[in-house]
């Protein structure tokens, strides 16, 4: 328990540093673009919600914020990637 | 099976980060992160779809449609407000469920202390990005600084009414609705030019909510991607604080720009002409043109562009000068500029062009102010002292199109308008780069 509890730890501090080191030279002309995807992947929370949703019981109120995580989630994701797909769209036919 | 699946999500995740790093390949990057993104959901239900009931779907499909449906249909300038909005989605989402967890007791106490940190974070990235959408839309003017001290100071004062108490039922629901208010006043008292540390900021604050879920769920890569976002969002944040020679809590203090200094101006400025401005640039050979959020207001990129091929066609050299925080978010002007395919190549940061503007002929300021006004390398007392600018006033000339010598967001004057080698264009950037392309065809 404690080793595992301790390897998570490990796995989020490699990957924290890994989104550290991969972005810390990004040029300014992809901020926006490497924002909004991130932003897309931050609804990754998704997940979550999906675990947990089978599992909240009897309770409808619980499963109704449940239904509502997964709705915001499911926006996050989709809009997220769909406009990040528009503004990359734009830089690409510049090449 | 389900592992090497997340395994492939999570190396995905982070092969899509590494190609959003370069223009070449950024494209790219989203379908990775797409696939990546679908893999780990597809996991998550472990290959038993008929645990969820068809509410369920519903849900899943029709947000999907809507998310696609917005994205569609917004314009490229409502682009802040719109990241804006998704982010507070994803926030909210891990709020919800962390309150959800919370309502199962017999979570472990050291769970329960990470659902409470997810849920406060998520609500206040909820709350706190739909402020910073209304602010973007110019629906919220700033709340005086004062009024978020005072909140500063009384929140904390409420969290401790619970514990006095012995409060046990609705402590969460509590602990919600202080989240929910701390978001909206913490980013209503900042103002709208510190808007991209904002934005970057709350992007870092939803990695970090989803990594916080997933440590209560137990999902590896709820907790990888979360940390990517939280850890890829601070540097953002520290970057765009960096150009603007503030600490992140000087920025999230707000109030910045409020304090009345002296605006008045020695002399006045010299004002100039669209056929003027024409004339001059036709004899230049090389142009700078520094674009603010003066030209995302007015949408004048079409006109930039128009104005930018006009100059080409006659040899003219043409660069666009852009500063870190110029706009609304991140990175705002390259997106606005790119919208009508101007290249890339031509678009130079504050360290790769500071040295050319002396041997520059025109720079045209298109709606920007603090980030071109020369106090900040000269004038200890002032608010924006330190903070790295374009070094504009250094050219031959300068010509600023503005609709007004009215301050910037720092409130105050800018000694560029009234140098001997500028001349101001009173007019909304796109009235006025309108009218400097109609004159040319009579140059």
């Amino acid at each position: 328990m404690e080793a595992t509890f301790l390897l998570t730890l490990l796995i989020t501090f490699l990957a924290s540093f890994i989104g550290y080191e991969l972005i810390s030279k990004i040029p300014q002309t992809l901020h926006t673009p490497l924002m909004s995807g991130s932003n897309a992947i931050s609804g990754i929370t998704l997940i979550a919600a999906i675990l947990i949703y089978p599992e909240v019981g009897d309770s409808q109120i619980l499963q109704i914020i449940v239904l509502i995580a997964i709705a915001f989630a499911t926006l996050n994701i989709v809009g997220g990637f769909s406009v990040t797909g528009r503004i990359l769209e734009m830089f690409k036919k510049n090449d | 099976m389900i592992e090497i699946i997340l395994l492939i999500s999570a190396v995905l995740f982070i092969f899509a980060l590494k190609l959003f790093g370069r223009p070449s390949t950024a494209h790219r990057a989203n379908s990775f992160a797409i696939l990546a993104m679908g893999l780990a959901v597809f996991s998550a239900f472990n290959f038993d779809f008929s645990k969820y009931d068809s509410a369920f779907y519903i849900t899943i499909v029709f947000s999907g449609l809507l998310g696609v449906l917005i994205s569609k249909r917004v314009q490229m300038t409502q682009m802040p407000e719109l990241v804006g909005l998704f982010n507070g989605f994803g926030g909210g989402a891990s709020g919800a469920i962390a309150y959800v967890e919370l309502s199962n007791t017999s979570l472990p106490i050291s769970d329960v202390f990470v659902a409470i940190f997810s849920m406060v974070i998520g609500i206040f990235t909820f709350s706190g990005s739909l402020i910073a959408v209304l602010k973007l839309r110019g629906k919220l003017n700033n709340f005086s600084t004062k009024l978020g001290n005072i909140f500063s100071v009384f929140l904390p004062t409420i969290l401790i009414i619970p514990a006095v108490l012995e409060m046990d039922t609705f402590l969460y629901e509590f602990i919600i609705l202080v989240a929910l208010i701390a978001g909206v006043i913490r980013v209503a008292v900042i103002g709208g030019a510190d808007m991209p540390v904002v934005i970057a900021f709350l992007n870092s604050l939803s990695g970090i909510a989803a990594m916080s879920a997933g440590f209560i769920v137990n999902s590896i890569i709820l907790i990888v991607a979360g940390a990517l976002v939280g850890a890829s969002g601070i540097i953002l944040t520290l970057l765009m604080c960096a150009a603007m020679n503030r600490t992140l809590l000087d920025v999230l203090k707000g109030g910045f720009g409020t304090t009345t200094i002296n605006n008045e101006y020695e002399k006045d400025p010299i004002s100039t002409s669209p056929e003027d401005v024409a004339i001059q640039l036709s004899y230049a050979e090389s142009v700078v043109i520094v674009p603010g959020y003066g030209m995302a207001v007015a949408q004048a990129q079409s006109a930039v562009k128009e104005l930018t091929n006009t100059l080409k066609d006659k040899n003219i050299e043409v660069k666009f000068a852009i500063h870190p925080v110029a706009g609304r978010m991140p990175g705002h002007m390259n997106v606005l500029l790119a919208e009508v395919d101007i290249d890339y190549e031509d678009m130079f940061t504050l360290e790769d062009i500071n040295s050319e503007f002396s041997s520059t002929d025109v720079v045209l300021v298109l709606g920007a102010n603090d980030v071109v006004n020369p106090l900040a390398r000269t004038d200890k007392d002032s608010p924006i002292y330190g903070m790295p600018i374009l070094d504009v006033d250094l050219a031959k000339q300068v010509i600023v199109v503005k609709r007004s010598m009215s301050p910037g967001y720092a409130g105050i004057a800018n000694p560029l308008f009234i140098n001997e080698n500028a001349k101001m264009l009173f007019a909304d950037a796109k009235e006025g780069l309108e009218n400097i392309i109609k004159s040319f065809e009579l140059v």
